[in-house]
């Protein structure tokens, strides 16, 4: 193994990754820099371990000895999972990354035409992926390296420091393998069928997501704290959990076994390491698979959407947008975060009353609404330049994109409300006042969406696209809170207690509804007419 | 070598596909057309030469109108192409340099969505695509998505949905890009026919100066955004002095670029 070219290669990648991102895509930018990552790794180990410092030392001062033990025993509970978080963190944020990149970018790869070896890259490419996620570990390790000195406990401190970055190593390799086996996965869902890889993916998105809120719920975690004290055989049987046994055994005094499973799991991480180079040489292909789909048939007069008042240049493109928004990967987050909203409020929601339940779907219908309508225009990247050249107008494309986020959303947000107010057990008024209340915040946030999606879309072709400029992004979903707050609040409190005293609520929902509504739909129709007067690019 | 004169000034309306007519264009500081003036007569192919950077891709989408130029004018069979540009842009064909095609489709799906947007009978429009798939050895492949499609399956898709609705002006930008032997050949033929045979006009940028010798009726060198020359190939070699060389020996000698032989041997060192 040539190390000088996994150093090379690993620092590319690294500055790719980093680039990928929103704001840090110029070259001259400090945040596109690898040495940023290592700088902001020092600064958060040492605000972590000031921080933490300072709040062991006001501990002892103000509860004694007695206040400092219970700190003690409980960080002494936690740090056995510091490298499960390290191969959490790793494992989640790095899948997440590959699902959201366009296919077109995780389908080819340089490196797979130049003369380096599986082995060599798999070490490259999983030493950036932990590298690039080291800041979260470096957060840990600066609080624990404040109780370790407050404890006197170094030699546990440079033990967790070992696993946490052997942790960080698994979960970078765990993504390689993800990354092979969804190369294949791909193929082999699709075949000659392509909503197959759109289910493959969105269950795998909305399975990682939750897995994520699982991880960050410190109930959960509790409870696989007790787990794990209960069952230590399992947990000797489970290489993943090989970490977390060598700190248990030596916090507990047996240092022998300790060492043990320390070197058990760092033996774990190389045999990882093989096994992640087998599946590259196996199933990394270096260009797309052909996906053949049924016979096309030409001459479609698009009635549905010709019944909705559409013409047929406007038909054609909303069905160009609604393909597109199953079939390529890049847009499958801002579809299943609604998704994952209502299972999450399906799975811990079970104690919300009927006023938070209302608010809640309708918030998830209007952001919805609103993270599907400002990529409506950015998704066209460098095709844009063929919506110029076709013979139609800018009011041409506006209505198109209008419709091409309305008709899915309007759909969603109608069926998600429906079914939340069956699953709660709505009154008929308020199943039918939730679904109007919802369906109306998604058609006004669609519109919002619409006024900066044709003002300030970005076209730049990157690995993660961004859509929207991030400075419009932040913009957009600030205002889209206040507006979803101002329609929604009113609303839901007529909806969870309609009677005739609410007719005040009524009116100042309506009311802001109509005027931010029209507003909305104005503003986004100029931005259109501004957009389509010349290339932006 | 300073600039020569154009040959063809766009000044009878009625017998040209296309007119730019001073055409001056900036982006921030840099000048990227200054005073283009050029035509497109009927039935013409007419080649856009220039280096890298010269501002060909900018005429380019400044007669489609997708940039505004600063000032002049551009007409396609006499219409201000911003005064109607969906009258005018109906009348052309455009092929860009990289075939931006909406990847996430399949091959048929995207040429209906064209005859979709060019307002095309539903009735004959497989009538006039299949042909064309046919033709360019794309049958079979049209229902595969275009991600899975090679660089020149793609450039074949991008020509026929320039070409299968019959425009009167064609605008490609290097057409032939990534072909194999056969489809160029067969894009060449049919560019002829349609010249000859219907009078369209061509503006054709490439880079392949033994292309642009072999079918285009007259050449347009651009350098710096401005016109260098214009005119057939033999009344450049008249006006360069270079009777019985190549249009690349023309070009690099109009275009100050001749020093290859430096450039080689410092290369070789």
């Amino acid at each position: 193994m040539d190390l000088h070219k996994v150093r090379r290669l690993s620092r590319v990648l690294v500055t790719s990754q980093l680039r990928s991102g929103r704001s840090s895509s110029d070259p001259r930018s400090i945040f596109g820099q690898p040495a940023f990552t290592a700088g902001l790794d020092v600064t958060v180990f040492l605000v972590a371990f000031t921080v933490v410092s300072l709040a062991v030392r006001s501990l002892t001062l103000g509860s004694g000895a007695s206040g400092a033990g219970s700190v003690g025993a409980a960080v002494n509970g936690a740090i056995p999972f510091f490298p499960l978080a390290a191969v959490g963190v790793v494992l989640i944020a790095g899948t997440m990354f590959e699902l959201s990149a366009t296919a077109k970018f995780s389908g080819s790869d340089a490196v797979n035409w130049m003369p380096i070896t599986p082995a060599e890259y798999v070490v490259s490419s999983s030493s950036a992926i932990a590298y690039t996620y080291s800041p979260a570990v470096a957060l840990l390790l600066g609080g624990l390296l404040a109780f370790s000195v407050a404890e006197g406990a170094l030699v546990t401190f440079v033990l967790t420091l070992i696993l946490t970055v052997v942790a960080l190593f698994e979960g970078a390799l765990l993504v390689e393998m993800v990354r092979s086996l969804s190369t294949r996965a791909g193929s082999v869902g699709s075949g000659r069928r392509g909503p197959a890889t759109f289910v493959l993916r969105a269950v795998v998105l909305i399975s990682a997501i939750l897995v994520l809120d699982l991880a960050l719920n410190p109930v959960f975690l509790f409870e696989a704290v007790q787990r794990l004290s209960a069952f230590p055989a399992v947990s000797a049987a489970i290489p993943l959990f090989w970490s977390s046994r060598a700190l248990s055994e030596w916090l507990s005094g047996q240092y022998l076994l300790g060492v043990a499973f320390a070197a058990a799991q760092v033996g774990f991480v190389v045999v990882l390491g093989l096994l992640a180079a087998q599946l590259r040489v196996r199933y990394w292909v270096p260009s797309a698979t052909e996906i053949r789909l049924d016979a096309h048939r030409y001459a479609r007069n698009h009635p549905v959407l010709s019944r909705i008042g559409l013409s047929r240049p406007e038909a054609a493109l909303v069905s160009k947008d609604l393909r597109g928004l199953i079939r390529r990967k890049e847009m499958m987050p801002p579809l299943v975060v609604p998704i994952v909203l209502v299972l999450l409020l399906l799975i811990e929601g079970s104690g919300f009353g009927t006023l938070t339940t209302i608010l809640w779907v309708a918030w998830v219908g209007g952001f919805f609404a609103l993270l599907l309508s400002v990529t409506s225009v950015g998704q066209e990247r460098r095709s844009l330049q063929l919506l110029f050249a076709f013979p139609i107008t800018g009011r041409t494309v506006f209505r198109a994109k209008a419709a091409a986020a309305l008709l899915p959303v309007v759909v969603a947000a109608a069926a998600m409300s429906f079914g939340v107010g069956l699953v709660a057990h709505f009154s008929t008024v308020s199943l039918l006042g939730v679904v109007l209340l919802t369906v109306v915040a998604a058609v006004i946030l669609s519109f919002w969406g619409l006024v900066f999606a044709g003002r300030y879309s970005d076209f730049q072709e990157r690995p993660r696209p961004q859509f929207l400029r991030p400075s419009a992004m932040l913009g957009a979903t600030l205002s889209g809170v206040a507006l979803l707050s101002a329609i929604v609040l009113p609303g839901a409190f007529v909806v969870a207690d309609p009677s005739p005293t609410s007719l005040g609520f009524v009116v100042l929902s309506v009311g802001i509804a109509v005027t931010v509504g029209i507003s909305a739909y104005v503003l986004a129709r100029s931005g259109f007419d501004a957009l389509f007067r010349e290339l932006p690019f | 070598m300073g600039a020569l004169p154009s040959d063809t000034h766009p000044s009878v309306s009625g017998s040209f596909a296309l007119e730019v007519d001073g055409v001056s264009k900036a982006y921030g500081t840099t000048q990227a057309l200054s005073n283009v003036q050029f035509a497109v007569p009927r039935g013409q192919i007419v080649g856009l030469l220039g280096p890298n950077g010269a501002g060909k891709s900018t005429t380019m989408k400044a007669v489609l109108g997708l940039v505004r130029p600063d000032s002049g004018t551009i007409r396609v069979f006499g219409r201000d192409v911003h005064a109607d540009p969906v009258g005018v842009k109906r009348q052309i064909g455009y092929v860009p340099e990289t075939p931006s095609v909406y990847e996430f489709l399949t091959g048929a799906e995207y040429l209906d969505f064209v005859a979709d947007m060019y307002g095309l009978d539903p009735t004959s429009r497989r009538a006039q695509i299949q042909p064309f798939l046919d033709g360019l050895e794309l049958s079979g492949h049209e229902n595969s998505l275009i991600s899975g499609y090679s660089q020149g399956m793609r450039q074949k898709v991008a020509l026929i949905a320039g070409l299968f609705h019959h425009p009167q002006l064609l605008v490609l930008d290097e057409p032939l890009n990534g072909l194999d032997p056969r489809a160029a050949r067969v894009v060449k033929d049919l560019l002829r026919n349609r010249v000859t045979r219907d009078g369209v006009g061509i503006l054709f940028s490439t880079h392949v100066l033994e292309i642009a010798q072999a079918i285009c009726d007259r050449v347009v060198i651009l350098h710096h955004g401005t016109v260098l020359a214009s005119g057939t190939v033999d009344s450049l070699r008249d006006r360069t002095g270079l009777a019985g060389s190549g249009l690349e020996e023309v070009f690099l000698a109009l275009t100050g670029t001749g020093d290859i032989g430096d450039v080689v041997a410092a290369l070789e060192r």
